[in-house]
């Protein structure tokens, strides 16, 4: 499956629902990017973005209501730029009384697979995503994760050149989100010449399996860059923990605005890599313990998220009196 | 044909077959033998046709109903639950899809009117030799009506909610069986009246099919009756068909 350009391409998309009579709900708006062949990009941004809806219009399940939507070079509002695309829903769901087998074997069908072509590439796929234990297993039992694994195996019968997926490691446990990134490494590194493009909202995965990454916030466009230029220009920050430090250590670190008295020990809040390791050094030094790093990537959550700060009016907050 | 509708097809049948076809048949079966025996306490000379009526009648709620709700969970519900994105992010059409699915419903339900007629020769025969002539071509005409509520429901089920689909399909069941008796008896000079006639004409009338009465007699109808069945039957189906793929391929699928 060949095709010249860019593997996705919008040009001034605009999705509005309509969501009553007379209530209509702008979801996306004058949304321009590309994403180019060969390369890892994540959708990032929060719930409610327009992520998904971003994701829908590209295979053709939502209609834009104005722009235009080229997948491989075809409309995608064409069947035809559908054979290009592996895609990976966020809840995937099968028929309970299939098994593994016959749903690789149906969607495999539908693709135009048949014969020992068909059954070698659905063994080695389910082999791949780690159930061909559960080959003959009825769906209807699998985990979450097994589930997941499933709709990968199955969004790569065809070897397409543009696997979508959305959300691939949401409501996953820690093994299970590691077990899907490692996968999808695995697969990039099978496959480098498909392109990968794929939603979230979890800056942490994006950091590992992305090459660029492309920003949403509010259905509008907020910036499309590769993953180094994003992280170069974020304020990382790290949370240390100390135990057992000095009485003169605790006192300088308890004398600064970056620091605090906790039940676990002194908290200590510094910006960048290089403030860091001179903390770390200052710790061992003085023969106090490091009991937790935390890292946090303060001002990029704040791009994507935007301001979560509240402060409650006068006596309503969690912590008011109650009144009698 | 498009080899994808058969395979979209295949998956329905298996799909009715797993999960309810049977429990539907074994409803079927036990009200049917448990009833005939009761019947058959109750007269003596009417015995055969009582059962007959009876089981006929079951076997159309029952197919009627099967027809609606297995639409609703087979088509539906697949729209609603998000399974349908990973089929329709293949390269095939939403219309192989809607076909697919109701290529494969409409082969389960008429086995089920072949099962039926067989449980009902089976209990008749304990009375009498059945006119199996006049039965098979009642259950024959149950099953042809099955199939054009199918595609009504499909019709309904991709503009709006399972309960609005149940509902509005049963009351066009209904209709469907009255308009002839509603258009006699109606006030002709009414306004109301002037509505109904042009609500009626995109009710299909579902007394086409209707030859309960007749079986119990063993009456058969003539074969240019069956084949006007047959044809308003593949009239209904396909303008249902049609309407239901072009709406389903305007609409925006959120799952």
């Amino acid at each position: 499956m060949n095709f010249t350009g860019d593997a996705i391409s919008l040009t001034s998309v605009t999705k509005i629902f309509q969501t009553g009579v007379i209530k209509r709900k702008l979801a996306v708006e004058d949304l321009t990017f590309t994403v180019p062949r060969g390369e890892v990009v994540g959708l990032l941004g929060a719930n409610g973005s327009g992520k998904s809806t971003t994701i829908k219009m590209i295979l053709g399940f939502l209609k834009a209501t104005r722009g235009e939507i080229l997948v491989c070079g075809h409309s995608a509002e064409e069947r035809m730029a559908r054979s290009f695309i592996g895609y990976l829903p966020e809840n995937p769901r099968f028929q309970r009384f299939l098994t593994a087998h016959d749903v690789m074997k149906y969607f495999g069908k539908l693709l135009g697979m048949r014969g020992d072509t068909l059954e070698r590439r659905i063994e080695y796929l389910l082999e791949l995503v780690t159930l061909k234990h559960v080959t003959k297993e009825r769906v209807h039992g699998f985990s979450k994760g097994m589930t997941q694994r499933l709709a990968l195996a199955q969004a790569l019968l065809n070897q397409p050149p543009l696997l979508i997926f959305d959300e691939p490691m949401s409501g996953l446990d820690p093994l299970g989100r590691k077990e899907i990134r490692t996968l999808i490494t695995r697969i990039h590194d099978e496959m480098p010449e498909s392109t990968m493009f794929f939603s979230t909202h979890i800056l942490a995965d994006v950091e590992q399996v992305c090459s660029s990454v492309i920003l949403l916030k509010q259905g509008r466009l907020k910036r499309q860059c590769t993953l180094d230029e994003l992280l170069s220009q974020s304020d990382q920050r790290f949370e240390l923990l100390v135990r057992n430090a000095s009485p003169s250590l605790e006192k300088k670190y308890l004398g600064s605005a970056e620091s605090r008295m906790s039940a676990g020990g002194i908290q200590i809040t510094v910006q960048g890599a290089d403030a860091l390791a001179a903390r770390l050094f200052e710790i061992k030094t003085d023969g106090a313990t490091v009991a937790g790093v935390d890292s946090q990537r303060k001002s990029l959550e704040d791009e994507l998220f935007g301001d979560t700060s509240f402060t409650p009016p006068p006596g309503v907050g969690l912590n008011a009196e109650k009144t009698t | 044909m498009n080899l994808n509708i058969l395979r979209i097809a295949w998956i329905a049948v298996r799909e009715l077959l797993y999960e309810r076809v049977f429990y539907i048949l074994l409803c079927f079966a036990i009200l049917a033998l448990g009833l005939s025996l009761l019947l058959g306490q109750m007269t003596y000379i009417e015995q055969y046709k009582l059962t007959v009526d009876f089981m006929v009648s079951a076997a159309e709620i029952s197919m009627v109903l099967f027809s609606i709700f297995a639409g609703i969970a087979l088509f539906q519900r697949e729209l609603t639950m998000g399974s349908v994105s990973m089929t329709l992010a293949k390269p095939i059409s939403r219309t192989t899809f809607l076909l697919g699915k109701f290529v494969g419903q409409s082969l389960v339900q008429m086995a089920m009117v072949g099962g039926m007629l067989a449980l009902t020769l089976l209990v008749t025969s304990a009375f009498r030799h059945p006119d199996v002539g006049a039965m098979a071509q009642t259950f024959w005409l149950i099953g042809l009506e099955s199939i054009v509520l199918t595609s009504l429901c499909y019709f309904f089920a991709v503009n709006s909610g399972a309960t609005t689909t149940a509902i509005i399909s049963l009351c066009f069941f209904g209709l469907g069986h009255l308009r002839e008796s509603i258009t006699e008896n109606a006030d002709h000079g009414s306004a109301t009246f002037q509505i109904w006639r042009v609500v009626k004409n995109l009710i299909p009338d579902l007394e086409v099919f209707n030859t309960k009465a007749l079986a119990s007699y063993g009456i058969t109808i003539s074969s240019a009756e069956l084949g006007w069945a047959l044809v308003y039957c593949f009239v209904c189906v396909t303008f249902f068909l049609i309407m239901s793929a072009l709406t389903f391929n305007m609409k925006d699928i959120p799952t």
